[in-house]
């Protein structure tokens, strides 16, 4: 199971706001999301390089958060459960959502 | 019963809840396998104008273990899909439904069957767009039913028959009374009854079936034989291990799920987690506790150790001599000992090994395991009793299971201590233990239990759906 970059799961999250009206769904998350993913570590900018201008949500993509204090997110995405564990992402998901 | 609301979570789940699971060789097809899985459990005929369907959003599996390991090497997968014909009425039909294809037929499914193995994970897509019948409605909903369902088998490639719609609830059980405290008709006048006087329970009484006039939804296949073996070759010596098939089915959700009020925007996603399991009828329903049934549905079979527990110990058991004082004085004996049923574990958990019924083994393994396991080495049985193996008749429960077999009646039995000496010839089973029953049957080769007449000699062998018109007359 191929993993899903932070960076990617940004992109892929603030698309789903708009085509799903899922896991982004909370007024100004998007903006948020996007000025995270301008803080995104080093290691996703290939990712994210790559993906920025192709990347298109087919499916709809859910994340959970799961324990703030580790960051444990699960992101469903078609059949697929990846967990990603980043406290500053889950940190930010949860001050959207208040 | 068998597995019908068995556990608190499922039960609110009825689409995706398992209520039997059927396996057998083909009476008249013998060199083919039947297996046949029930879901949506105890439906009224008459549940219109929303009639009963299967979950579009379920996987629906039946899973096969050819290898005795306790794990899944073939596995059929049944996906459906609802369609509306006409979205301005309010109708389930606006006419008579005289095809499948009728345009009066205002909500339909239809289906996908996939076959996957395992080990080489190889995925064959066995038939597409395979239609359901309706559901039978009355006779002029559904003036020729009959017709309707044969048009919904389908016959596939390689000499696979499938159908997928409402089927008469083949399954016979008492629920009336033995969930009232665990009474049994024929024996109720024996019955403690907790001190409580003028409880009517006085005489002695025939059994009430609780499921005549109750519809399900079945998913049915019949393949050759072949097509399970490990080895791909047709079975003769019954006493070889790649004679024996363990038989089990899931349903699964989706892990996630987001409500619109749209229904139809609601999102499903990720992985697929089973919900509902079903192998041998009664195992979670009778010998798991109430706080880890749902739990023992989201298993695998190979994890069922942690159940074995309540099946060498069983509560039901203990209960026995309570219930019924003087009835069953070996049986109390044997409780105040710390019973390790061996001979329960072996029906249910491993099988039967070789050596202990003369003649008959269906052992898979010894991963504790609830599956049910089909010797197809075992040819149908040309006089069958609908008590299986202890009835004297190999090819019945718990080799597989027809859907005649008197499930209810051979596990209480079994529970009881009928089978206790098989594995403990000094343990001399109480009279009561080999008499026991619901009281649904006149006796051993009575194969149509009260309200079940109408099983078919050939597939999809449940009978046709009680119509809810006849059922309200």
């Amino acid at each position: 199971m191929a993993p899903l970059s932070r960076r990617l799961f940004l992109i892929r999250s603030s698309m789903a706001a708009a085509a799903a009206g899922v896991a982004a769904s909370v007024p100004g998350v998007v903006g948020t999301l996007g000025t995270t993913a301008a803080d995104a570590p080093a290691a996703d900018e290939a990712v994210t390089g790559a993906d920025s201008e192709t990347a298109e949500l087919s499916e709809p993509l859910v994340a959970h958060i799961k324990d703030l204090s580790t960051g444990e997110i699960s992101l469903f995405n078609g059949t697929r459960e990846v967990v990603t564990h980043d406290p500053q992402l889950a940190n930010q998901l949860f001050r959207a959502a208040r | 019963m068998s597995s019908h609301r068995e556990a608190p979570e499922i039960s609110k789940d009825p689409v995706a809840d398992s209520s039997d699971l059927y396996a057998f060789v083909s009476p008249d097809r013998p060199d083919t396998v039947t297996i046949i899985a029930n879901y949506v459990p105890l439906q009224g005929p008459d549940g219109g104008p929303n009639f009963y369907e299967f979950g579009e959003d379920v996987l629906y599996e039946i899973h096969i273990d050819n290898t005795g390991n306790a794990q899944p090497d073939i596995s059929y997968q049944f996906r459906l899909q609802s369609d509306l014909t006409n979205p301005d009425t309010f109708l389930y039909n606006t006419g008579p439904i005289q095809s499948l294809t009728d345009k009066t037929w205002n909500r339909r499914q239809v289906y996908s069957l996939t076959r996957v193995e395992h080990a080489s994970k190889r995925v064959a897509v066995l038939g597409k767009k395979l239609p359901c019948p309706p559901c039978n409605i009355g006779p002029l909903s559904t003036p020729n039913y009959s017709a309707l369902a044969g048009a919904a088998v389908s016959n596939l490639a390689g000499g696979i028959s499938v159908f997928a719609g409402q089927r008469a609830d083949g399954f016979y059980v008492d629920l009336w009374a033995i969930f009232d405290l665990g009474v049994l008709r024929p024996f109720q006048a024996d019955h403690a009854t907790f001190g409580l006087a003028n409880t009517g329970l006085a005489k002695m009484a025939t059994g009430i079936n609780a499921t005549e006039g109750v519809n399900v939804h079945t998913l049915a296949l019949q393949m050759p034989i072949t097509q399970l073996t490990r080895d791909g070759a047709s079975p003769t010596d019954t006493t070889s291990p790649s004679s024996v098939v363990g038989v089990w089915t899931t349903a699964s959700r989706q892990k996630a799920k987001v409500l619109n009020s749209n229904p139809a925007k609601n999102v499903e996603t990720g992985p697929y987690v089973q919900i509902s399991r079903l192998g041998n009828p009664l195992v979670n329903e009778l010998l798991v506790p109430l706080s880890k049934k749902d739990h023992w549905n989201g298993q695998p079979p190979a994890h069922d150790k942690q159940f074995a527990g309540g099946v060498s110990n069983p509560e039901l058991a203990q209960l026995l001599p309570v219930l019924y004082p003087g009835v069953f004085p070996n049986l109390a004996a044997c409780n105040a000992a710390s019973p390790n049923r061996a001979e329960l574990l072996a029906i249910l958990l491993t099988g039967i090994p070789s050596g202990v019924v003369p003649g008959f083994q269906n052992f898979t393994t010894h991963t504790q395991s609830d599956m049910l396991r089909l010797n197809m080495a075992i040819v149908p049985a040309t006089k069958p009793s609908n008590l299986g193996l202890v009835g004297g008749d190999p090819a019945g429960f718990p080799n597989g299971r027809r859907i005649f077999d008197d499930v209810a009646t051979i596990e209480l039995r079994a529970v009881a201590g009928a089978t206790l000496p098989l594995v403990d010839p000094s343990y001399k089973a109480d009279a009561a233990a080999g008499a026991i029953t619901p009281g649904l049957t006149s006796g051993a080769t009575d194969l149509t239990a009260m309200g079940t007449e109408s099983y078919l000699s050939s597939f999809p062998y449940l009978g046709e759906p009680y119509s809810g018109f006849v059922a309200a007359a």
